[in-house]
């Protein structure tokens, strides 16, 4: 740091316009690949976020509708509270590490398609 | 003894916080830096930051409180805390970092345009925000006050206080580097304690978990530690689903977690550092999770007493006592006020930032209008009121955002059909149907049945939400076909914003 640079109030005004790309017109192929990726990124970040639900809610169902399970100790540790405290964890860094893995083979399909 | 050196950890971390702050001001910045020289933070410092941000008062004493008292139930708390970042990783993440949104705000207005949607969006945001710090302050209150003879209120006033002049200073402002620093400390403060208990335990011969006694209901004797929406007991199915919901959408809405997502340099980036944020939110939440269990043994008369938070702090003398509890003590108070302070800072610099945007035209003394703002109505409102269980009251404010920023987030990044009026009525509609029902449930006097549900309304509120937001959007473009009316210029401007968060960056060329 050798000279200080001038002093610059950074401001944000309240009407600025957000800085979008140009379109691609309704129908032009650029406009479908578009579409295209969305689709499959949503289709992939559902698919994720809905198995990681079901698995939970099933986990909620079996904790409540079958209270025996608690007698079913490793370690004098409950079955319910391993499966809660440190089973699901896994779980959400599998799901983490498959996502970032296929969004990016997604973009990568796009990027190919639309030629950039 | 014990309040000597309890008051020396606050008052180190305290000292040291306000040292950093104004250190950092004197690191000069240019205004390309203040937005462009973000992009060299690497993945690690960011999720660092964003754990530092985010672990807060509710998950540095209240996991292992709500543990305490409600056993089992309590740890679907730090996995909804954990899992609220998967959603946002899936659905938000890498699209909102294309947004170039730095707020809420500005996200409805890129999205949707028009001066509504911004101003609903603030003031929701700016309600989250003071209902996120008041348990913060609950928090410090509950610390000082049992860990010194000094009363309880002097935590929130000097806690607030702190953030207040750091704030107004200009300190503490984005510093990836501190809120990533305060991380650590935070894992350190109970990692350390946690592994010298159990390593205590060991030696002299007892079992941690009593037995496996530790896990089983606790006796119980009839007292219910009131039946707010705060309250910790057990849960039924509707209300797990409920929290379920709550934590995992009620994470996407955070104000202070948004603006992190901006030091990532791309989408991509966005995604990795979400990721290790998963990583580190998993590692943090194993010593909550144990010291709780620890509680359940060695405390259990805090779970009939309305201080269960304050199980963390009490464990070490309870457990080893003498000179090195009170250490063990000092250290994991000290961490709590980390956690006090950081996320209590960067919720104030992102309220003061979004008021003084749209009540102040975005003036520097409007921005320190605001954070005078920002600091005295929670703080108000956290002396006025009294807390029961942290992660409880955290809850609430999860499923609030579940129900009212959610929807806009989610439809305004993967639904070409959202409109400005249905934003605003799904927003509206979700903050009065789950403001309501958690207000109602804890002034009202309810049956049994509704009160349940009102404790934990989000899986009703969060789909009622949606259904509003779209059904209103549908209505409003219905009938208006043509290429020239609102709903043609709606429909432009949602392709090419969806174009701009979706496509992937143009590698190394990306200009700002």
């Amino acid at each position: 740091m050798e000279s200080r640079p001038e002093r610059v109030r950074v401001t944000a005004p309240a009407d600025a316009a957000p800085r979008l790309v140009s379109g691609a017109r309704a129908g032009s192929p650029e406009d479908f690949y578009v579409r295209s990726l969305i689709r499959s990124q949503l289709r992939l970040a559902m698919s994720v976020a809905v198995g990681f639900i079901v698995v939970l809610v099933l986990l909620a169902v079996l904790i409540t509708f079958w209270p025996q399970i608690h007698n079913m100790r490793l370690a004098t540790i409950p079955l319910p509270w391993l499966l809660l405290g440190v089973g699901v964890y896994p779980l959400i860094w599998v799901g983490a590490a498959l996502y970032n893995r296929a969004s990016e083979r997604n973009e990568q399909r796009y990027r190919d398609l639309a030629g950039r | 003894m014990q309040s000597s050196t309890a008051l020396i950890a606050v008052a180190v971390v305290t000292a040291a916080t306000v040292l950093i702050a104004f250190n950092g001001l004197r690191l000069s910045r240019t205004t390309s830096d203040f937005y462009v020289a973000s992009r060299t933070v690497k993945p690690w410092w960011n999720a660092s930051a964003i754990g530092g941000e985010y672990l807060s008062a509710a998950s540095f004493l209240g996991v292992a409180g709500l543990i305490v008292v409600s056993g089992q139930d309590g740890l679907w708390f730090p996995i909804g805390y954990t899992a609220g970042y998967l959603m946002l990783l899936l659905f938000v993440a890498a699209p909102l970092r294309r947004s170039g949104a730095y707020t809420l705000p500005d996200f409805a207005q890129i999205r949707v345009g028009g001066r509504l949607p911004r101003l609903v969006t603030s003031a929701l945001v700016v309600v989250v925000g003071w209902m996120y710090i008041v348990p913060q302050l609950h928090g410090a209150a509950l610390t000082l006050g049992i860990t010194t003879p000094l009363p309880s209120w002097v935590g929130a006033v000097a806690v607030m206080c702190i953030v207040c002049v750091t704030v107004l200073a200009g300190g503490m402002r984005s510093i990836t580097f501190v809120q990533a620093f305060q991380y650590w400390l935070k894992l350190l403060a109970l990692a350390v304690p946690t592994i010298f208990l159990l390593i205590h335990l060991g030696v002299v011969g007892e079992s941690a978990t009593a037995g496996g006694a530790a896990f089983d209901a606790l006796p119980a004797d009839g007292s219910e530690p009131g039946s707010s929406a705060v309250s910790g007991g057990q849960l039924s199915l509707f209300q797990t689903i409920s929290l379920i919901v709550a934590l995992l959408f009620g994470t996407l809405g955070l104000p202070h977690v948004l603006v992190r997502f901006y030091t990532n340099p791309d989408g991509p980036s966005a995604r990795r550092t979400t990721a290790i944020v998963l990583g580190l939110l998993s590692l943090f939440y194993v010593f909550p999770t144990i010291l709780g269990v620890l509680g359940r043994t060695w405390l259990p008369d805090l779970a009939s007493s309305s201080n269960a938070d304050a199980t963390v702090l009490l464990l070490p003398s309870a457990i080893v006592g003498g000179v090195a509890g009170d250490l063990l003590s000092a250290f994991v108070i000290g961490g709590a006020f980390a956690a006090f302070l950081s996320t209590t800072s960067g919720l104030v610099v992102s309220l003061a930032g979004v008021m003084s945007q749209d009540l102040f035209k975005g003036t520097v003394r409007g921005f320190r209008i605001a954070t005078l703002l920002a600091c005295a109505v929670p703080l108000l409102l956290a002396l006025a009121t009294r807390s029961f269980a942290l992660a409880g009251a955290i809850g609430s404010v999860f499923a609030f955002t579940a129900s009212t920023i959610c929807p806009l987030l989610l439809l305004g990044i993967w639904w070409r059909g959202l409109t400005a009026r249905g934003a605003v009525a799904g927003m509206l509609t979700g903050a009065v149907a789950c403001g309501g029902a958690l207000l109602a449930a804890s002034t009202l006097r309810l049956p049994d049945v509704v009160v349940q549900i009102c404790e934990h309304p989000a899986a009703l509120t969060v789909p009622l939400a949606f259904i509003v937001t779209v059904a209103v959007s549908r209505w409003e473009t219905a009938g208006d076909r043509s290429e020239t009316g609102r709903a043609g210029a709606q429909a432009r401007r949602a392709q090419r914003v969806m174009a701009l968060l979706h496509v992937p960056e143009e590698r190394y060329e990306r200009e700002f």
